[in-house]
């Protein structure tokens, strides 16, 4: 009995002192913001950057002003993240955790190689390394990316790319690519996966192309960061193959039954003055996919799309909100631009791509009773490319904003 | 007392034990004069009366007496009277009776009776006008409420049971009292409804007071202890109340009270722990209201037990859970913290239990030195010198106050040392010791009886009920009494 009460009793000594190991304060941590991934010339090594976060700046209002900078940059090489992680803590003091990673950047060179999906393949393995943070594609180096990237007035850089990332996908330029995703997209193996591109490059665009029909860097900004978010790298197979506008992008994210809709704010042709644009918000729904799957013939897919508009600004000064004749015109008119635009998009991916962005796969998997028959329909190669995609578009409502009625340009200029 | 050693008992006592009243004054008196140490006893009188028509000599203490009764009702009527006629007629108290041996003349002195010895006869009259001295009836002081009765218990037994009568009018509403065994023998009374109670959890209670024998239990603050089947547990198993009409509504559910003379408190029996978390106002407020508060008393229960324990499991291996403006600011606060995050919660949650043990202990007049010393230097000083982050101060700040937020004393007392179990959990294992020793703590709460009713009832096991156990129902859609009490009426309308 007693030596059971001895055995007992060292037993929980030893569950008492093995409880400390993987204790670690707070304040012996390093916290990593944003890692980025450039290649290198050697084969599997790559060059990993880590931005560190400085918690005493900017966190407590009461503490004194301290003189160090906000952030901490260590760029080491390695052959992936867990020994890239251990290479930089040969400069850094604290231990590096990689627990509160927001975005993975990932230079556009790199992406396009053969060896992104060998990289990606070690992002899982890390338990620190959240997967729903973002994996964003820059267009120049990764380590350039992060060290030219210097908000204004975000001066922690975690509240830059949460405001940064959160922004820009309610207003749809750019979709919202967890880690987690790249990996269900891939190893299905039947769409394409779309990740947020950006920039610090400026090349602006000499012609204007209204406000979303631009990748990172053309957009013409004066002043303020020149950090660029727009448009989205498009994945096919692990692999980087394209990139699309922000105006597809937005695109494919109403045409995707997985991600949330958000409302947008985006600009159609006057259908009574095609010189001026409308200002319109666009609320859509959730999407309707009906595949209407054929073993021998053209599969048909119907899409439904229903939105609700809310016309906020009219510059030709066109009477559409009290003459219904005229909302009418209107209202036919930007069910046919979106329509058109939206199908435009489509033949693209059909017959560039061959592949869709939508994730639409998932819609046609319940018309198989086992995952063999799936994959040898074959989706991505044989029935997608050859489907007969119809788009349904529907404008449900039409509202204007604030103004009752547009001046009346004729008696003001009289 | 060991069993080798002998009860000695003195040989006063073992006299008494058997002493039949004499026919001669002389010598009852002789005997009563040597048995209470009469001349030494300050307070103890013997008085010879010489009246017309015969000797009578009284006993009496002087200061547990009424003297104007004893005036004008004994004196006064024993030296006028003319003829010889018997006492009874004598004397006009109404609770005047006969005594016929020296064991009750002693219970009755001890009880503030006055004893008449009448030359001649071999019985002696006792007359009952004790003046006990207590305190009047006051406002209740550690159950406030904003709205409800405002009378409280005081240290007399007949004041109590007085207070228990006006409460509930009734033939039915029996005060039943049991002696317990001990030097001197002290009277309990149990107040019960005759036609709810469940005579089994009655007879529970009246086998185990008839089983004390320990000597000097003087109020039920010590017969708690005495009466409960795990003293050594966290969680007490009788009620604790000082209020009248909380004691009342209990009694008309079927519970029983226990009443003991110089207590200002009853106990109630047998209980669950829901009780300890109502307060008589949730049922005077009403409905929405009561639950309200009841709801902000819920939150402070668990604000009070995990809110530390969680900090702690969570800073220490979880700290990919906090959102990554919280982790910099404690990061940054703590970069200049010399303690590890579990000793500097222990330090500020001792610290916080030191303001409270000393501001019960602490005389009145120097009251607000406390509150300045806890303030300044346990709140700001302790950030600015660097010895605790600011966010753990806000922390204990705020267990330390949900704690208060108990309705009752007793499980604040629980609340308080389960929290420590917690901490102490959370920081081996972080979420998952926690989480396991909540499992444990909760499983032998289940476990726990009083009186032979389970302590989580009527949760688990379920069973019917007013349904007042989280939230209570609107009062006219309360149908049950108790089901767990198995009272004799179950029907409440």
């Amino acid at each position: 009995m007693k030596k059971l009460l001895i055995f007992m009793l060292l037993l929980q000594t030893a569950v008492l002192l093995s409880g400390c190991y993987d204790r670690k304060e707070l304040e012996e941590q390093a916290y990593v913001i944003s890692i980025g991934v450039d290649m290198t010339e050697s084969e599997d090594v790559f060059r990993f950057t880590f931005e560190i976060a400085n918690p005493e700046v900017g966190s407590a209002v009461s503490s004194p002003s301290t003189q160090e900078p906000v952030q901490e940059v260590v760029s080491v090489l390695g052959t992936d993240f867990l020994s890239a992680t251990s290479a930089a803590n040969v400069s850094v003091a604290k231990e590096i955790s990689l627990d509160q990673v927001r975005v993975v950047i990932v230079s556009e060179k790199l992406a396009r190689s053969k060896k992104f999906i060998h990289l990606m393949q070690t992002a899982p393995s890390i338990i620190d390394l959240k997967l729903n943070s973002q994996l964003v594609i820059s267009k120049e180096k990764a380590e350039e990316f992060i060290r030219t990237n210097k908000p204004k007035l975000e001066s922690r850089p975690h509240k830059y790319f949460q405001y940064m990332l959160d922004r820009a996908k309610e207003t749809g330029v750019i979709p919202e690519a967890p880690l987690v995703r790249f990996f269900q997209i891939t190893e299905g193996d039947a769409d394409l996966f779309l990740a947020p591109f950006a920039t610090t490059k400026k090349d602006p665009k000499e012609e204007y192309g209204a406000e979303d029909n631009y990748k990172a860097g053309e957009v013409n900004i004066k002043g303020g960061n020149s950090t660029q978010f727009i448009g989205s790298a498009v994945f096919k197979e692990g692999q980087m193959i394209d990139i699309l506008t922000g105006e597809e992008t937005r695109f494919s994210l109403m045409l995707d039954t997985t991600l949330p809709q958000q409302d947008i704010i985006a600009n159609y042709t006057d259908p009574l003055r095609p010189g001026f644009d409308l200002a319109a918000r666009v609320q859509a729904d959730k999407v309707k996919v009906k595949i209407d799957y054929k073993p021998t013939g053209k599969t048909n897919i119907d899409v439904y799309v229903s939105m609700h508009m809310n016309i906020f600004a009219v510059p030709s000064t066109q009477n559409y909100m009290i003459n219904s004749k005229n909302r009418n015109i209107l209202h036919a008119s930007l069910q046919k631009q979106l329509q058109e635009e939206g199908e435009k998009f489509i033949k693209k991916t059909q017959e560039k791509y061959k592949l869709e962005p939508f994730y639409w796969s998932l819609h046609i998997r319940s018309k198989f009773l086992t995952i063999k028959d799936y994959e040898k329909a074959d989706w991505a190669n044989k029935i997608y490319p050859n489907a007969n995609v119809r788009l349904h578009v529907k404008v449900r409502s039409l509202e204007f904003g604030k103004l009752l009625r547009e001046s009346d340009l004729r008696k003001v200029r009289d | 007392m060991f069993p080798w050693q002998k009860k000695k008992k003195t040989e006063a006592v073992a006299k008494q034990k058997n002493t039949k009243i004499s026919r001669s004054l002389k010598e009852n008196v002789a005997y009563l004069e040597e048995q209470y140490l009469y001349g030494t006893n300050f307070d103890f009188n013997s008085k010879e009366l010489r009246g017309s028509t015969g000797r009578y000599h009284l006993f009496y203490y002087s200061t547990i007496i009424d003297t104007k009764q004893l005036n004008e009702h004994i004196v006064t009527p024993l030296l006028e009277t003319k003829r010889d006629i018997p006492v009874p007629r004598i004397v006009t108290l109404s609770s005047l009776s006969s005594v016929k041996n020296m064991d009750e003349v002693e219970k009755g002195l001890s009880a503030g009776c006055v004893i008449i010895f009448k030359e001649g006869m071999s019985e002696a009259f006792e007359a009952k006008i004790d003046d006990f001295k207590h305190r009047a009836v006051e406002k209740p002081e550690n159950e406030k409420t904003v709205k409800g009765p405002k009378e409280s218990f005081t240290e007399s037994l007949p004041v109590n049971i007085s207070i228990f009568r006006k409460q509930i009018p009734s033939k039915d509403l029996i005060v039943e009292n049991i002696s317990i065994d001990s030097r001197p023998t002290m009277p309990v009374s149990l107040v019960y409804a005759r036609d709810l109670v469940n005579e089994e959890i009655l007879e529970n209670i009246k086998k185990r007071i008839k089983k004390i024998t320990a000597s000097n239990i003087r109020n039920i603050e010590i017969l708690e202890q005495f009466l409960e089947e795990r003293p050594a547990s966290l969680f007490p198993t009788m009620l604790y109340t000082e209020r009248p009409d909380n004691a009342g509504n209990y009694i008309m559910e079927g519970y029983v009270a226990i009443i003991m003379e110089n207590s200002s408190s009853c106990l109630i029996a047998p209980i669950t722990i829901w009780s300890f978390f109502h307060s008589p106002e949730d049922r005077y407020l009403r409905w929405a209201f009561g639950n309200f508060s009841r709801l902000v008393r819920a939150i402070a229960y668990f604000i009070t037990l995990f809110v530390s324990a969680t900090y702690v499991a969570i800073t220490n291996y979880h700290s990919q859970l906090i959102p990554i403006d919280l982790l910099l600011a404690i990061a940054s606060s703590r970069e200049r913290v010399p303690l590890p995050i579990v000793f500097e919660i222990l330090l500020m949650e001792v610290a916080f239990e030191l303001i409270r043990e000393a501001g019960i202990r602490i005389p009145s007049p120097l009251g607000p030195t406390i509150g300045i010393v806890g303030a300044l230097i346990l709140g700001q000083a302790a950030v600015e010198a660097n010895i605790v982050s600011p966010i753990v101060v806000i922390i204990v700040a705020l267990s330390g106050l949900s704690s208060f937020a108990a309705a009752n004393y007793s499980i604040n007392h629980t609340l308080r040392i389960s929290r420590f179990l917690f901490i102490f959990a959370a920081s081996m294992y972080g979420l998952l010791s926690l989480l396991g020793a909540i499992l444990l703590w909760v499983a032998y709460v289940v476990s726990i009886n009083s009186f032979g009713v389970s302590y989580f009832s009527p949760a688990t096991p379920s069973n019917r009920s007013p349904r007042d156990t989280f939230f209570r129902m609107i009062l006219k859609k309360e149908k049950w009494r108790p089901g767990f009490l198995n009272p004799k009426d179950w029907d409440k309308q």
